[in-house]
């Protein structure tokens, strides 16, 4: 009976997890067969390899150009935050000045609002600026969306270090920024990992800020592009497939490669998009 | 520590707040006084006071949003808080579970809109999966338009959110239970516990804040739901998967009643919060006596 039990509930455990890659290697398998195929046989295997749709995806559909602009908006948006984010959390942790109990609890309500709250006002404000339809009305967004977690973060890290580290550099006569420059970013690294992955992924992955704000097809990032090539390719499924394979198989290797940190990371920003 | 400078400091704060408040609370106090005003993006707002307010207590659609995201957390607190907890109780009480991690995790990696586009090709009825297996394994006349019809639209999407995120959930929760100490479950194993009554009775009781925690993201994250809808049903069938933020997007971007939409804005932020400040009160009426 209960060996049965065990089988039942170690079979029910695999069969998730297949139905898990299922829809990936349905959607892989069909960008190397025809049209005709996919919609007469969805089930069956391709009967040749050939790559060449890929290409077209790539060039032809425009998801090399949404990469690139993706590729930028996430470095830039990241790098941004992990910069101000550090030295905001630094002196957070460590300095006493007016105010900086007034900042971190502005940081917590930060955390609390959702893009709901602002967006629409963040909108019009960006068309006044003539923001809208440059890189910039992603990267800014992006950059602040993830500036109070990551100072949240990077403060509670710093708490952690003995203040004899400070007080030493001090009495050295190092000023503040170089206490920073010289020592605090060597030593937060760990930290820097972890804030950096989940920005960087929520730039990656964000959607509802892309669509409102970027109309220009050649700064389209990955989402609202793929969302454009899926109506301009509507039944043209190959190529549709090829499209998803593309984008989705950079992720999965780079999940593969660092599991363990991207799981911390992720877990720790806990994003939900 | 004293700063020793008081450029020192501002350096190192000011970029962040400045950002910060740029998009962040410029826009979200903007927000808050759009919502009392008629607009439509052109020439000056005018002074609504609580017109639009009272016209979204009364608007069946908006009001129907919340229902329809309520079933929407319901289905995902099953489908992937609960499903994650148990799949983290076998993955955490087994070796060699390696591939289960990889791929439970997978889906989680991808951009939403990705995981939409090809979830709304699996429920095609011509060329997706589901219904040719349906019609492989006995189901003949299989043609069924899942996100076409009133009465599986929503379900759809809970089902594609569950493939996403019981995944997530069940990384915070292997993450919770591999920190717990082996000794109090060692010593009701010699008991004679079963594992199962082990991991509902002890393990999760220890690791209750996460299991709260969870459920706060599931709730306000279901509650912000967007970008899985707009993709695959965009609000569609008869407005039978309309949620909050698709609703708000159309008010704003198709009707263009930014007043309006920023009312609705403020309407489900308050919501959000409302939730958020429950969960906070129940912390701390039962806290935690040792946080693992």
């Amino acid at each position: 009976m209960k060996s049965s039990v065990r089988l039942v509930t170690h079979g029910a455990v695999a069969v998730y997890a297949i139905l898990c890659l299922l829809p990936l290697l349905w959607m892989a398998m069909s960008a190397f067969k025809d049209n005709g195929s996919i919609s007469l046989s969805p089930l069956s295997l391709p009967t040749t390899l050939d790559f060449s749709v890929f290409r077209d995806a790539w060039a032809i559909g425009g998801i090399g150009q949404y990469a690139i602009n993706s590729i930028i908006v996430t470095a830039v948006s990241t790098t941004l935050v992990l910069l101000v984010s550090s030295m905001a959390g630094f002196a957070l942790s460590r300095l006493v000045f007016p105010g900086s109990r007034f900042i971190l609890i502005g940081m917590v309500v930060g955390l609390l609002l959702p893009i709901q709250a602002y967006f629409i006002a963040q909108n019009q404000l960006f068309e006044l600026v003539h923001l809208k339809d440059t890189r910039l009305a992603l990267i800014v967004p992006y950059t602040a969306i993830g500036i109070p977690l990551a100072i949240w973060l990077i403060k509670t890290y710093v708490d952690t270090m003995p203040k004899e580290l400070f007080e030493a550099a001090r009495i050295d006569g190092a000023s503040d920024l170089t206490v920073y420059r010289l020592i605090m970013v060597p030593l937060m690294r760990p930290a820097l990992v972890t804030v950096g992955i989940f920005t960087a992924l929520a730039a990656w992955n964000e959607f509802l800020l892309a669509l409102l704000y970027v109309q220009d097809e050649s700064l389209k990032t990955i989402p609202t592009g793929l969302l454009a090539f899926s109506s301009r390719y509507a039944t043209d499924y190959r190529m549709l497939f090829a499209a998803l394979t593309m984008v989705t198989l950079p992720l999965i290797i780079i999940y593969v490669v660092f599991n363990k940190r991207i799981v911390e990371g992720l877990t720790q920003g806990s994003v939900k998009g | 520590m004293k700063p020793t400078s008081r450029t020192g400091v501002l350096v190192l704060v000011l970029p962040a707040l400045l950002i910060y408040a740029f998009a962040v609370l410029v826009p979200f106090v903007g927000t808050i006084g759009l919502s009392f005003t008629r607009w439509n993006g052109f020439g000056t707002p005018e002074w609504a006071g609580l017109d639009n307010y009272l016209r979204a207590f009364k608007d069946a659609v908006f009001m129907s949003t919340f229902g329809h995201v309520a079933i929407y957390i319901a289905a995902t607190l099953v489908l992937e808080v609960l499903l994650g907890l148990v799949l983290a109780g076998f993955i955490a009480a087994h070796k060699w579970t390696g591939f289960y991690r990889v791929a439970l995790f997978i889906p989680v990696m991808l951009p939403m809109v990705v995981v939409a586009v090809l979830w709304r090709t699996i429920f095609n009825p011509d060329v997706g999966i589901l219904n040719a297996v349906l019609k492989r394994i006995g189901f003949q006349d299989v043609s069924f338009v899942w996100l076409g019809d009133p009465r599986t639209a929503l379900l759809s999407i809970c089902v594609v959110s569950g493939w996403v995120f019981a995944g997530f959930f069940m990384a915070i929760f292997l993450a919770a239970l591999t920190r717990l100490p082996p000794d109090v479950v060692e010593s009701a194993r010699l008991d004679g516990a079963g594992e199962v009554k082990i991991f509902w009775r002890i393990k999760v009781p220890m690791i209750r804040q996460v299991v709260l925690l969870a459920v706060l993201l599931c709730v306000t994250g279901g509650l912000q739901g967007f970008d899985l809808f707009y993709v695959m049903t965009n609000g569609g069938p008869y407005n039978t998967t309309e949620v909050p933020t698709t609703y708000m997007v159309k008010s704003v971007f198709r009707d263009g009643e930014i007043g309006y939409g920023a009312s609705l804005s403020v309407l489900v932020t308050i919501v959000g919060l409302i939730i958020a400040g429950g969960f906070w009160y129940y912390q701390r009426r039962h806290p935690a006596d040792v946080e693992y």
